[in-house]
């Protein structure tokens, strides 16, 4: 892919806690194209998370840069379009990266449909009654439509989730993340939740996935990275990860996994 | 002296109903002002612990720019004084007494600012008055900006970080996301301390103020009876807590019930 497809670039990123004791990432560097399935894998621990969460600068990383269209966000002041210098707005800045955790996170005070209108109306991104439209047709794409007005107790995991899903869609972010969707879920709706997913590959949407799904990640993925301490120990396509691994530690995680 | 309790120590006490009828007045209206003042003291002292004031804040960030990885410097950073002070007032008043407390305020502070002598209500003494509800709102300020800092606490974390990754701001995070799961969830807790004002505003008869447990001292002084004025006592204050923590059971049902959770 040509250079400028490069929608996010990861320069050697670090999460180091108690004076580099604790390293959950240690030296990261990886370039994310728009378009890309990028799953990422690994054992319990080994820094997954805390990738994800440092792309959307949930965490502050220690060291490294991140470029979002080649502008490194972990700086507190970047350039504008002139070339001053301002203060990065953090919230802009999320509202361009969707983010799906493992534990649904849905707003349980407030119904499917509040879930979904919520950010874009008080973001002032659409008015009310749009937001709603827009709301309605997501849900309609998943399945969801009479779900509207309930509220997230009244659902089931795969739904909660698909939800979730939908609701990140709603601010119409350039990138999807998602750390392990499915692990919370009962096996019987882990499908639904990946269907979605896939759906939302098909069309070009471009995503980071942390996942357990090693069936998912060889179907839909076209990048997979394998983490381990921090560290990213492989990376290829899924045929060359899944079907000849060479690390020993990734040999080993799959025998454990697969 | 005849039986502990008999008929004619009841017939003596309700010679003295006027005194606990002023008695209750001065009860329930020490329990509202605790009541109002303590809340606004303890979301001040919630808000005051909560702030990001980090006067040291800079020393978080090394040479290059980036976040420090750990040790002293980045400690010191996330020192913030007015959230020190706050706590250190809410743990003072925690570990010590309510008693020392409001004599300390009423022999202590109030001989220093000397008050208007008035009464209103025709029999409620301003001078005494006042400091008890000082007394009680600093007290139970304390404790409700615990029962608040707790329930915003209680939130999962990943409800804000799932508010942060659409975009929304703090402050409206903390606003449309934490506080209303919040403050649905300390309601009993609230109503509780309210009951607690309520049966605790009986110690400000240490400083003179002409509450129920004034009117037994009252009557015993007059009558040499103790246990008939403490059952009249006992009765009132029941009757004053008992309904009120009914009434907020029912309302707090009648909220969640709205709810659908
Ligand atoms: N706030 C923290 N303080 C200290 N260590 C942490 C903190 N957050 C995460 N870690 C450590 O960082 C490592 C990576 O965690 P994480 O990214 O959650 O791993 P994964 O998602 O792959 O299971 C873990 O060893 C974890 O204990
Ligand atoms: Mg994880």
């Amino acid at each position: 892919m040509a250079a400028n497809d490069k929608l996010i670039q990861v320069k050697d990123l670090k999460k180091h806690y108690n004076k580099g004791v604790i390293r959950a990432l240690d030296g990261v560097t990886v370039d994310i194209c728009k378009g890309d399935v990028m799953v990422v894998i690994g054992p319990s621990g080994s820094g997954k998370s805390t990738f994800l969460r440092s792309l959307n600068l949930t965490e502050e990383p220690t060291g490294g840069e991140i470029l979002f269209h080649g502008v490194d966000i972990t700086k507190k002041k970047i350039p504008n379009e002139k070339g001053k210098l301002v203060k990065l707005d953090l919230d802009k800045h999320r509202q361009k990266m969707g983010m799906v955790f493992q534990h649904f996170n849905l707003f349980p005070h407030k119904t499917i449909l509040e879930n979904m209108t919520l950010a874009p109306v008080k973001l002032k991104k659409l008015s009310k009654a749009d937001a709603e439209a827009k709301a309605k047709s997501l849900l309609e794409r998943v399945g969801l439509a009479d779900r509207a007005a309930a509220y997230p107790i009244q659902l089931s995991g795969g739904q909660k989730q698909r939800v979730a899903i939908v609701r990140a869609l709603m601010m119409e972010p350039e990138v999807m993340l998602f750390d392990e969707p499915t692990s919370a879920l009962d096996p019987e709706m882990v499908g639904e939740v990946l269907e979605v997913m896939k759906e939302l590959a098909s069309e070009g949407m471009t995503m980071v996935v942390v996942t357990h799904e090693m069936g998912f990640a060889r179907e839909v993925g076209n990048r997979v990275l394998f983490m381990d301490e921090g560290k990213i120990l492989e990376q290829g396509a899924p045929s060359e990860i899944f079907d000849s691994p060479k690390h020993p530690r990734l040999q080993d995680f799959l025998s454990k996994v697969l | 002296m005849g039986s502990m309790i008999s008929q004619a120590g009841f017939d003596l006490t309700f010679k003295y109903v006027k005194l606990f009828e002023q008695g209750i007045v001065v009860t329930v209206m020490l329990a509202l002002f605790t009541v109002i003042f303590g809340f606004l003291l303890g979301i001040l002292l919630c808000i005051l612990r909560m702030t990001d004031i980090r006067p040291f804040r800079f020393l978080a960030i090394d040479r290059n720019g980036r976040l420090r990885d750990g040790g002293i410097l980045l400690t010191l950073s996330k020192f913030n004084p007015v959230s020190f002070l706050a706590t250190c007032y809410v743990e003072v008043i925690r570990s010590t007494p309510v008693l020392v407390q409001i004599l300390i305020i009423y022999h202590g502070l109030f001989k220093a600012i000397s008050l208007p002598k008035f009464t209103f209500f025709g029999f409620i003494s301003f001078e005494r008055f006042f400091p008890g509800v000082v007394a009680l709102a600093m007290n139970s300020g304390a404790y409700l900006c615990e029962i608040i800092r707790s329930g915003i606490q209680s939130i999962d974390g990943g409800q804000s970080e799932a508010a942060r990754s659409l975009g929304l701001s703090r402050g409206q995070t903390m606003l449309h996301i934490v506080l209303p799961q919040a403050i649905r969830n300390i309601l009993p807790a609230i109503a509780n301390e309210f009951v607690v004002i309520i049966k605790e505003s009986a110690i400000c008869y240490t400083i003179g103020v002409q509450d129920i447990m004034a009117a037994v001292e009252a009557v015993r002084g007059a009558t040499f009876r103790i246990m008939e004025p403490l059952l009249v006592a006992t009765a009132l204050y029941f009757c004053l807590c008992f309904p009120t923590s009914k009434i907020i059971a029912y309302v707090e049902r009648r909220m969640s019930r709205g709810s659908k959770r």
